[in-house]
């Protein structure tokens, strides 16, 4: 496989060197945009991609954006899955921090609310290797062991007929990290950092998800609030390209996204 | 190279376990194929989205997909086909529906690969056509870095 990928990056590089013409392709029509394919797998990136992007406009501190632990024992499937998708953005916070130990307590933390979903036993094991990887302080891979977590988990829903529930792990990592980016950015301000938090395809794809929900779970309290939420955060990160959000306009991101996560850990939702 | 081999296990693990209705023995060829592509931008440091969208496709014919990038990123876009596919290519275009330039595409065969760094943070589309072959199917993955 090795020698396999160097014979593949060579002839890509003499490729990439010599290079070659090629037409330029039509636009696409507002029929063929509206036809397009979006999949929770493929079309909405995770919490790390983001994260990468917000280290490219400087050091970040990340540590100051960890928060106390969260309640992992939640009688509702629909509130376990937003608050199971929250902890693996943590995860990604705790990876960007070097935080060995907290590392270690978020994957225990993702373990106990991953159980009662009937992820045990895989989620068990990637457990062990998060704090087998964060002892050998293993950054890099800790960064593709949580995606593959995450990854996991909504294989796991989707073999277990529990479809629905992928869409919540997704609001909930989605949340938690444009919570933390965007007060990052708000702290840092920097014109290409505020950039980063338009995101008007991801919200309509998720407030999209959460409205086919079937009835019962749409009803329930932590998906209830998290549609009402998204509804506002779609006006903050939906500006035109052009558009440079100032700071208070990024500070306001964050504070809507943090009321959902913290609305989302709340064990007296209604 | 310890890390390029783990890198390289997490990334076929990840294959092994992405989200998918049942994939097809093509599909499954397919992304076997795009994986190894794939991972000869991981030495260059990109990482693989834990993710990839297959199907079947025919020639002629072409299959479009919205992904969420983030400015300052750079994004490189890999697709292969089975054995009957003779052709098959990649263009991208941002939310208006304008085609972007993409300055060296590779393409060789029934496996074709994109690269760009996107403007602006948003909704970009990734275009799959096969030219020229037999029905097969394809899979597309996404690296970042």
């Amino acid at each position: 496989m090795l020698r396999l990928n160097r014979h593949l990056a060579a002839s890509l590089g003499a490729l990439y060197l010599s290079g070659f013409a090629v037409a330029e392709p039509a636009p696409l029509t507002p029929d063929q945009i509206k036809a397009a394919t979006l999949t929770d797998e493929f079309s909405v990136p995770t919490p790390g991609e983001f994260m990468a992007a917000l280290n490219k406009t400087g050091k970040m501190d990340w540590a100051s954006k960890a928060r106390p632990p969260i309640p992992t024992n939640f009688s509702s499937r629909a509130q376990q899955a937003l608050n199971l998708g929250t902890l693996i953005a943590d995860g990604y916070i705790a990876v960007e921090s070097e935080d060995k130990q907290a590392v270690k307590n978020v994957g225990r933390d993702i373990v106990d609310l991953a159980k009662p979903l009937g992820v045990k036993e895989e989620i068990v094991n990637r457990g062990k290797s998060l704090t087998e990887f964060a002892d050998d302080a293993q950054w890099d891979v800790l960064r593709e062991e949580l995606e593959a977590t995450q990854n996991e988990v909504k294989v796991k829903f989707s073999e277990n007929d529990d479809k629905d529930l992928i869409t919540l792990v997704t609001v909930g990592g989605w949340a938690r990290g444009t919570e933390v980016v965007a007060a990052l950015i708000a702290q840092n301000y920097t014109p290409e950092g505020a950039k980063l938090i338009r995101q008007p395809g991801i919200i309509d794809f998720l407030s999209a998800r959460l409205d086919e929900l079937p009835p019962k779970l749409r009803d329930d309290p932590a998906v209830k609030r998290a549609r009402v939420k998204l509804i506002e955060l779609k006006a903050t990160v939906s500006f035109p390209r052009e558009t440079t959000p100032d700071a208070d306009a990024v500070k306001k991101v964050a504070t809507l996204a943090g009321e959902l996560v913290k609305d989302l850990a709340r064990k007296d939702l209604k | 190279m310890n890390r390029t081999l783990i890198a390289l296990a997490s990334i076929l693990c990840a294959a092994a376990f992405a989200v998918a209705p049942s994939p097809t023995d093509d599909e499954v060829a397919a992304r076997k194929t795009v994986l190894e592509l794939a991972g000869a931008f991981s030495n260059d440091g990109f990482k693989l989205r834990d993710g990839h969208w297959s199907g079947p496709i025919k020639p002629g014919e072409s299959k479009l997909v919205q992904v969420n990038l983030y400015a300052g990123n750079e994004y490189y876009f890999a697709v292969a086909g089975t054995g009957t596919a003779k052709k098959m290519t990649l263009s991208a275009y941002d939310e208006t529906g304008a085609a972007i330039e993409i300055e060296d595409p590779f393409q060789e065969g029934a496996t074709a690969a994109i690269g760009f760094s996107p403007v602006a943070s948003g909704p970009y589309y990734v275009k799959v056509e096969q030219i020229e072959g037999e029905p097969t199917a394809y899979c597309l993955v996404c690296s970042y870095k």
